[in-house]
């Protein structure tokens, strides 16, 4: 790299960056084109959209109760979700870490990564197996003599099969910053008197602040714009916002408000991002920090 | 220590929950995939291997799986030279927008998967590349490829910047000294990486979903297909498949750059 540097000098690092900037400038490009679709109106009589430039399509989706229903239902999804993962997380990551035995610590890793390489599609498809109504939740409770659940295409079932999706992303957010919590620091304050309880609540839990932070904000944004599991799990009754993008498209045939509501999901979802990188800064969510004393200087 | 005896057990007691949530769905799959009869059931009525034969003999699985190996290829191969020059990049110099063009590059991040999707078929649309398989490919680097740059860039930090002006000093010319210094010093994070966007493209669905048409259903859009209409067992038998090269991956991963490498405090 040094030696490339000194040939073509300051030009080397844009070229290196080139490939990758190319490809992701055709997302910022979708952004231009969906934003245009979405300022032009719907002409019933041609199914086409107007050439007109209109907000008409932003007005649609304040003024129907069934958009506030749906953005209302995705954002409590995204809380529930978020609060339980990273409930559910945090001991996993923390244990994983501390743990004193090898083998347990690669075994906590493999389950981990196996459901994280298996796609959405997959997960829900063994989800319907179990909570069916015919299924392996519903054969247990018959018999042991309880009454069948119905939790398939319900809103509790989408938020079951959620949780399972971003618990191993949390668990993966969550680890680096554990590990980053010296552990003579959580003996020094049970040395100090510290009950194991306070220990973890007031010293292990605030140093690790920067990983519940990113699993937070990744499984609060993931469970935002998710498609799969509403769309499998919640049998049409239970849609998110990204169902509803998917329907203005293809059910409505109506570029225009789908564009809209795809443009209000973006400015939601980076709302809250944005919300949480300047209150708290993007933390583990960076790419590798950049470091003066790592840098290669041009070679003379 | 009592009190510490309480939280171990709390803290245990909920990682067994974890532990049980992460693996059900997985094990009732390959339960199921074993199930003789044409419904799931439970307790299965017969253990049979019948549904595997009818994997290898329905022709629209085995296609729908090719393609969708197919498309992880492509993924790969596009990534691999972009995330790994531009995780360089962004690691070893002084870039004066260093913070923008960080944010830039997480773009695929920002922006909900559906309107990643929808985009990209406009683009691809217009560009008359729809109805194609490589595109699949191509939009599943393009989704994921912050996480090519973040291997690469994670394992940056073992370079020692010296190594690459010795190469020079010693008349390595600026690609020799690429290959033979600056590659295998990051290809930890390389192999991980693309390792990573394999096995993502290979289960991409939602940008799949609207980038392809019958003709070129990709596995997990096929499934979806599928289960929209009836949950059978012939996709038991098929999900065990992914589920065979998920574990193959990770035992990789594993041998190449040890899982514990996830542990590791930035």
């Amino acid at each position: 790299m040094a030696a490339l540097a000194g040939r073509l000098g300051a030009a080397v690092p844009y070229i290196l960056l080139a490939p990758a900037l190319l490809l992701v400038s055709s997302l910022a490009l979708s952004l231009v084109l969906i934003t245009e679709d979405s300022l032009h109106l719907l002409d019933r009589a041609t199914f086409r959209l107007g050439e007109a430039y209109s907000l008409g399509n932003y007005a649609l989706l304040l003024e129907r109760p069934v958009y506030w229903r749906i953005i209302g239902k995705t954002m409590l999804a995204g809380v529930i979700v978020t609060a339980v993962t990273v409930a559910l997380a945090i001991p996993y990551a923390y244990l994983m870490v501390r743990t004193e035995r090898p083998a347990v610590r690669k075994l906590l890793l493999i389950s981990l990564f196996l459901p994280f390489f298996l796609g959405q599609v997959i997960r829900a498809y063994g989800w319907l197996i179990i909570l069916g109504k015919q299924g392996l939740l519903n054969a247990g409770l018959s018999t042991l003599g309880l009454p069948s659940v119905a939790l398939i295409y319900t809103f509790p079932g989408v938020l079951i099969g959620l949780v399972q999706y971003m618990l191993p992303f949390a668990i993966l957010l969550l680890a680096p910053a554990f590990t980053a919590v010296p552990a003579e620091l959580e003996l020094a304050s049970m040395g100090l008197g510290g009950r194991p309880w306070a220990t973890f609540r007031h010293v292990v839990l605030p140093l690790a602040r920067p990983g519940w932070v990113a699993a937070g904000i990744v499984v609060f944004t993931l469970t935002l714009t998710d498609f799969a599991m509403p769309e499998i799990m919640g049998g049409g009754a239970n849609d998110f916002i990204a169902n509803a993008i998917y329907d203005g498209y293809f059910q409505l045939g109506d570029a225009g408000q789908g564009g809209a509501l795809a443009i209000l999901l973006c400015l939601l979802g980076t709302l809250a991002v944005a919300l949480v990188f300047t209150g708290i800064g993007v933390g583990t969510l960076g790419y590798a920090r950049y470091e003066p004393a790592a840098t290669a200087e041009p070679a003379p | 220590m009592t009190g510490g005896r309480g939280l171990r057990a709390v803290l245990w007691a909920i990682v067994l929950f974890d532990l049980a949530l992460l693996a059900l769905p997985t094990l009732v799959i390959v339960a199921a995939s074993f199930n003789g009869g044409k419904i799931i059931a439970f307790p299965p009525e017969q253990l049979s291997l019948a549904w595997y034969r009818v994997l290898l003999e329905r022709q629209a699985f085995s296609d729908a799986l090719w393609r969708s190996l197919w498309v992880a290829l492509v993924c790969t191969v596009i990534s691999l030279p972009a995330g790994t020059l531009a995780a360089l990049a962004l690691a070893r110099y002084r870039l004066r927008q260093a913070t923008v063009l960080q944010i830039y590059l997480l773009l695929p991040f920002i922006l909900p998967l559906i309107v990643s999707g929808i985009g990209l078929m406009l683009i691809f649309g217009r560009l008359g590349m729809l109805g194609q398989l490589w595109p699949v490919g191509l939009a599943a680097c393009i989704i994921n490829l912050p996480f090519m740059i973040w291997a690469v860039g994670a394992s940056v930090n073992h370079l020692d910047p010296d190594l690459e002006h010795a190469a020079a000093n010693c008349g390595a010319g600026p690609i020799a000294a690429f290959w033979t210094v600056t590659l295998p010093a990051v290809l930890p994070g390389v192999l991980t990486g693309g390792l990573l966007m394999f096995i993502l493209a290979l289960n991409e669905f939602i940008v799949s979903l609207l980038l392809v048409d019958a003709r070129i259903v990709t596995l997990p859009v096929l499934m979806y297909n599928s289960i929209r209409s009836i949950i059978t067992p012939d996709l038991a038998a098929l999900s065990v498949v992914y589920i065979v090269i998920a574990a193959a991956a990770i035992w990789l991963l594993d041998r190449l750059v040890g899982l514990e490498i996830f542990l590791k405090a930035k």
